[in-house]
């Protein structure tokens, strides 16, 4: 790829001195490449920048929609923040969070690592076998959590008959204090372990088979290999795989909003689904937004934790 | 070890493995192919426990979803969708395209920006967009949510394509320029007929981003302009518990979705991993 691209641009120098290419052509292309991306930053700004401002300015002021005169009340920009450090159901809500995203991130890392190592036989079924493995990832989010809701409802899910087979009585995960949790962590798992498996599959297949060969010559067994080789060729690819899943599970919404509506009590309401109720089901939008800056702080924290892993992962492969 | 005793070993373990797979992909699909199974079944099989496991296929849930609303929110979800893929298409290739070709000096904070809006929680653009729709009566409009899916199909349709012009060749563009082409012309007549199959690409993940979507259209839509998501899962509360329509509802929605991105698989992940991983 990297090669390829190189050889593009040598290949365009050449032209490019062949056309005697002019300053004059140069700065008229300059101003051409401007002229089309001028729109596009500009929509961009506008869909974007924009309303991520308005939030930070709405962030200063305590507007809360039944009282329209909030809107523009600047006289304590700080309120929201100083009731964000004191506000218990918030730092529940962080916490909770943090449970479901480091159990989500590192269960799915284990099975999308195990299921991809296992593919990576290639075996003609494997290869058949293949997108189905997919098919968690690409369904539309909501149609899962509406899946796994039919799962966990006793009436209707087939694990309940198998339970009533055998005698036992379970109660449904969902709506017990001890288990919700654990509940929305096993559909967000099977939802987006392919996304850490794919990942995964497609770093397998760029591995150099040198160093392999050269130690099943020396008679390493399977376990070896995989452990001493495989592992350590991963662990950037686990690495961003990992991060890309730990920010999308801030954004972990549907599951939620049709399992456990937040509930029992709090004990799945995530920072993301907090906001939620906070600005549309109580109106408070002043102070979600507040806690949505803190959010997005964190994200963008993360987000560049993400783009120093890419790109130091590339510069040492170049 | 004698040679033929090691290939012994070999294919045990490659028999092993393969089961394994089996198992594992049996596991995977059972949650999803009950339910689709599920939208088939009459009423009374649905609950009928084990004794329901048998049952005469129907299409019951599929024609009383018909006769429904459902229809205007499929309606709904296929224009907000199409039209915001468009539109991002037709403003983001361009700049895609310069943003390939000019050299840049703020490439990474590119990046980050692109990144940081696929990253940010939908609740982040919600509020603002409901606080200005509410003024300017967005509130409940196609175009309001055609206009909120532009906030992460243009980095979308930017970032895929960008790349896709970064791999294909200046040649053919300089030798239009020798042959005195206008830049225009050459955009309109060698670099964009030459995007073609890139460009359906990048269209179909903006499609299904934007179909799968239940964030903005719950928040941001009450009636006229709900989409298929939230009204199956309106399903859910006010009409009791109609489950064969659920699964029918769920089942349309995920049609389209299953059967597109399956056939790009290999292009989903560089959707996904936008701004940080080059496909």
């Amino acid at each position: 790829m990297e090669n390829r691209r190189r050889d593009v641009a040598v290949n365009a120098v050449g032209h490019a001195a062949k056309a005697g290419k002019t300053p004059a052509f140069e700065r008229q292309r300059q101003r051409f490449f401007w002229l089309l991306l001028a729109p596009v930053l500009a929509i961009l700004a506008v869909v974007t920048l924009l309303p991520t401002l308005y939030l930070l300015v709405t962030s200063f002021t305590p507007l809360n929609l039944a009282n329209p005169a909030t809107a523009w009340d600047f006289s304590d920009p700080l309120v929201n923040y100083r009731t964000l450090l004191t506000d218990d159901r918030l730092h529940n809500s962080f916490w909770v969070q943090a449970k479901l995203s480091v159990v989500t991130v590192v269960l799915q890392l284990l099975f999308g690592l195990v299921v991809a190592l296992l593919l990576n036989m290639r075996t003609p079924l494997m290869n058949a076998l293949r997108t189905s493995f997919l098919v968690p990832m690409v369904l539309p989010p909501i149609v899962v959590a509406i899946i796994w809701k039919v799962l966990y409802s006793p009436d209707i899910s087939p694990a309940w008959w198998l339970f009533q087979l055998l005698g036992w009585n379970v109660q449904t995960p969902i709506t017990d204090a001890s288990w919700a949790l654990t509940a929305i962590i096993v559909a967000d798992t099977w939802e987006w372990f392919p996304f850490t498996m794919i990942i995964i599959l497609a770093a397998l297949a760029m591995m150099p088979e040198e160093q392999r060969e050269a130690a099943e010559v020396d008679g390493a067994s399977i376990w070896q290999l995989t452990w001493y080789i495989t592992l350590p060729y991963l662990k950037g690819t686990l690495l961003v795989a990992g991060l890309f899943r730990l920010i999308d599970s801030i954004k972990t919404f549907p599951l939620i909003y049709i399992l456990t509506d937040g509930g029992p009590g709090s004990v799945t309401e995530v920072s993301n689904y907090y906001i939620f109720v906070q600005s549309f089901s109580f109106s408070y939008i002043g102070y979600s937004a507040a806690v949505t800056m803190v959010l997005l702080a964190m994200i963008v924290v993360l987000s560049w934790v993400i783009i120093r892993a890419v790109s130091g992962g590339s510069n040492a492969q170049e | 070890m004698p040679r033929s005793k090691l290939d012994a070993a070999a294919r045990r373990n490659r028999i092993l493995a393969n089961t394994i797979v089996i198992a594992l992909a049996i596991i995977t699909l059972l949650p999803f192919l009950w339910f689709v199974v599920m939208s088939f079944k009459p009423a009374d099989d649905i609950f009928a426990g084990i004794d329901g496991f048998f049952f005469t296929p129907t299409l019951e849930n599929y024609t009383s979803l018909w006769n429904d609303r459902f229809a205007g929110s499929m309606l709904n979800s296929f224009i907000t969708s199409s039209v915001s893929t468009i539109l991002a298409l037709v403003i983001g290739t361009p700049g895609a395209y310069a943003l390939s070709r000019a050299t840049m000096k703020q490439e990474r904070t590119f990046s980050l920006l692109i990144l940081a809006s696929r990253m940010a929680p939908p609740v982040a653009f919600a509020i603002p967009y409901f606080l200005v729709y509410r003024y300017m009566g967005l509130l409940d409009t196609r175009t309001g949510l055609i206009l909120v899916y532009l906030t992460f199909n243009l980095a979308l349709v930017v970032w895929l394509m960008r790349n896709f012009f970064d791999a294909t060749p200046r040649a053919l563009e300089e030798a239009a320029w020798i042959d005195g082409a206008s830049l225009w012309k050459t955009f309109m007549v060698i670099v964009l007929p030459m995007s073609g199959p890139a460009l359906v690409t990048t269209a179909i993940l903006c499609f299904l981003y934007s179909w799968n979507d239940f964030f903005f259209a719950l928040t941001l839509t009450r009636n006229n302009a709900m989409t298929a998501p939230v009204e199956v899962v309106n399903f859910m509360n006010y009409e009791g518990w109609e489950w064969g329509k659920i699964a029918a509802g769920g089942t349309l929605i995920m049609v389209p979705v299953l059967a597109f991105s399956l056939l790009m698989r290999k292009y989903l992940v560089a959707g996904m991993t936008a701004g940080a991983v080059k496909g």
